[in-house]
């Protein structure tokens, strides 16, 4: 069995539907938060700040601020979410429920357990998504803000394979750190500074950060949305997000694959 | 016929420490295999391999003839295991727990609609079907790990102490269920700290020591092997010359228990004894699983 045959093997969709039946069971809970969040993005960064920003100019075409951000909460959302749901569902299913411990007494192993964690953080990051997406359709028909909606369904498998990767690199750091308050480094260090430095909710545009960013999928994921919501260029950052992507699942599920089974199996 | 399970010459070496050398296994169906010896004799990681946890360094595992290390998949399809710690999903009820530790096999396990209701039933989960398995008391929360274990209907069943923890009523419920599993024809490996549940419900011993096989057979074998017939009990405190006499038959020091020293002897012995010390009191017992884990645990 290879690393990458497992991603499409029955048992990675068995750990992803026992994920799926989890969530899906807590539906009230799980699905508010995410309607939610970008209502709150919109009014506090789209109505509050863009109240002094008013417009800014993007492609060389001058555009709301609030419609700017948008596509930007997308891609925001598609990262917290993966990075979040590997990072501490995956930790604690590990650590604490010793979810996968019984998963590993059956014909699942340790390859199917980390494609599943990573393909639930890729499936549950796209129903974020779609629900954010739904939120901005509501927005755009109250002509609050001004996105091609006919689009939006191209974001999905984007997001999906972008979560993925997200996905992925959470789980590098459930492998490594020792207790669930280490997690607080890589929210601190990496989540929140490539989260907020990665031209969602602002364009940057100093030349150090343009030139880290070039090495950041969330940035080209949030300028391919960009692209394809508000009418720009698509095909540069797309084929960034689908590099970086394939790049990031390349390298770091068998890097998880190596961690976890020294800690997991303890081999 | 050929054996469910058939390990030999297992090795694995974990921290640059070789845990397992050279072990041999073998379980029949109906036949109930109790894996002994002390903490750090390397039972757990023996165990790990053979229900496919861990894989061997060296060695080769058959289950119902499937070589474990060719296809993992298709022999873990037979085996079923109830791990020493609980680690059914705590998301989930109790009903709900069998359907998706079934969900972990393929070919699906037949007829769920039916199994789920008749393991609830024969581990008297019933009441408790749609609680969550954290409610549980300690004795419950084990049949639900050994129903979980069954609900692919496997052939061999790893249980990794599975009555530790529990009152003495509700291990007795477990042995009753493990002994049921044995007459249905199950091959069972079952390790345990507690003697009494090693002799009362294995068909064969293996005991291992230092990672290594250091007897195997039926209890009373075992013991007369690596024990000997009978053990002397007697107070520490007055055993002049005791210990001069172990010395010169190349014996150490005995277990000491609350004072008292155990000492293991053939009937020759015995009677050697009897003849040098004539007026010391002493009692003579047969020796049981716990004179042996003193033993292994004494030596070097």
């Amino acid at each position: 069995m290879s690393w990458l045959g497992a991603a499409v093997d029955w048992q990675s969709r068995a750990v992803v539907m026992r994920h799926l039946r989890v969530y899906l069971r807590n539906w009230h809970t799980a699905f508010l938060p995410p309607a939610l969040e970008p209502v709150t993005m919109l009014v506090a960064f789209g109505l509050g700040l863009g109240g002094y920003v008013a417009t800014l100019r993007w492609q060389g075409h001058p555009i709301e601020y609030m419609t700017y951000v948008a596509p930007g909460l997308l891609a925001y959302a598609t990262f917290m979410t993966a990075i979040f749901q590997s990072l501490f569902g995956a930790f604690i299913r590990m650590r604490y429920q010793r979810t996968w411990e019984g998963q590993l007494t059956t014909q699942i192993e340790l390859t199917h357990v980390i494609w599943g964690e990573v393909l639930w953080a890729g499936l549950l990051a796209t129903m974020y998504v779609v629900i954010v997406a739904a939120v901005l359709v509501g927005f755009r028909a109250a002509g609050l803000i001004a996105i091609q909606v006919a689009w939006l369904p191209v974001l999905l498998p984007v997001s999906f394979v972008a979560a993925c990767a997200f996905g992925a690199l959470g789980l590098c750091f459930t492998a490594l750190l020792p207790t669930i308050d280490h997690m607080n480094l890589p929210v601190f260090l990496l989540v929140l500074p490539m989260g907020l430095l990665s031209s969602t909710y602002f364009p940057l545009e100093h030349p150090v950060l343009v030139t880290l960013n070039l090495a950041n999928p969330l940035y080209h994921l949030a300028q391919a949305f960009r692209g394809l919501l508000l009418g720009g260029p698509v095909a540069a950052p797309l084929s960034g997000v689908a590099i970086l992507s394939a790049a990031l699942l390349a390298v770091l599920v068998p890097l998880d694959l190596r961690l976890l089974r020294r800690r997991v199996l303890g081999d | 016929m050929p054996a469910l399970l058939e390990a030999s010459s297992l090795v694995k070496q974990l921290g640059g420490r070789r845990v397992v050398d050279g072990v041999d296994l073998k379980c029949e169906a109906g036949q109930i295999v109790g894996l002994l010896g002390p903490n750090g004799a390397g039972k757990t990681t023996t165990l790990r391999m053979l229900y496919g946890f861990l894989r061997p360094d060296a060695g080769r595992i058959l289950v119902d003839g499937v070589e474990l290390g060719r296809d993992l998949s298709k022999a873990k399809r037979s085996i079923g295991v109830c791990t020493q710690d609980d680690t059914f999903d705590g998301d989930f009820t109790v009903e709900q727990n069998l359907a998706v530790a079934a969900s972990y096999f393929r070919p699906r396990p037949s007829d769920l609609g039916r199994r789920i209701p008749e393991l609830l039933e024969r581990f008297d989960l019933g009441t408790y079907a749609a609680q969550k398995p954290e409610t549980l008391s300690g004795g419950y929360r084990r049949r639900l790990m050994i129903a979980r274990a069954l609900v692919h209907r496997p052939r061999l069943l790893f249980l990794d102490e599975p009555t530790t923890g529990l009152d003495p009523q509700a291990r007795m419920g477990v042995w009753d269920l493990v002994d049921g599993l044995r007459a249905e024809g199950l091959g069972i490996i079952l390790t345990t700290h507690y003697m009494d549940e090693a002799e009362r419900l294995s068909d064969a011993l293996t005991v291992l020591a230092r990672g290594r096989v250091v007897a195997h057979g039926t209890a009373k074998g075992v013991l007369g092997d690596l024990v000997g017939e009978h053990v002397i009990v007697l107070d520490a405190a007055a055993a002049t010359g005791v210990a001069a006499w172990l010395r010169d038959r190349g014996r150490g020091e005995p277990a000491g228990v609350l004072g008292a020293w155990h000492v293991p002897v053939s009937g020759e012995e015995l009677a050697d004894f009897a003849r040098a010390f004539p007026s010391l009191r002493y009692e003579v017992r047969v020796p049981t699983l716990d004179d042996l884990f003193l033993k292994l645990a004494l030596e070097p």
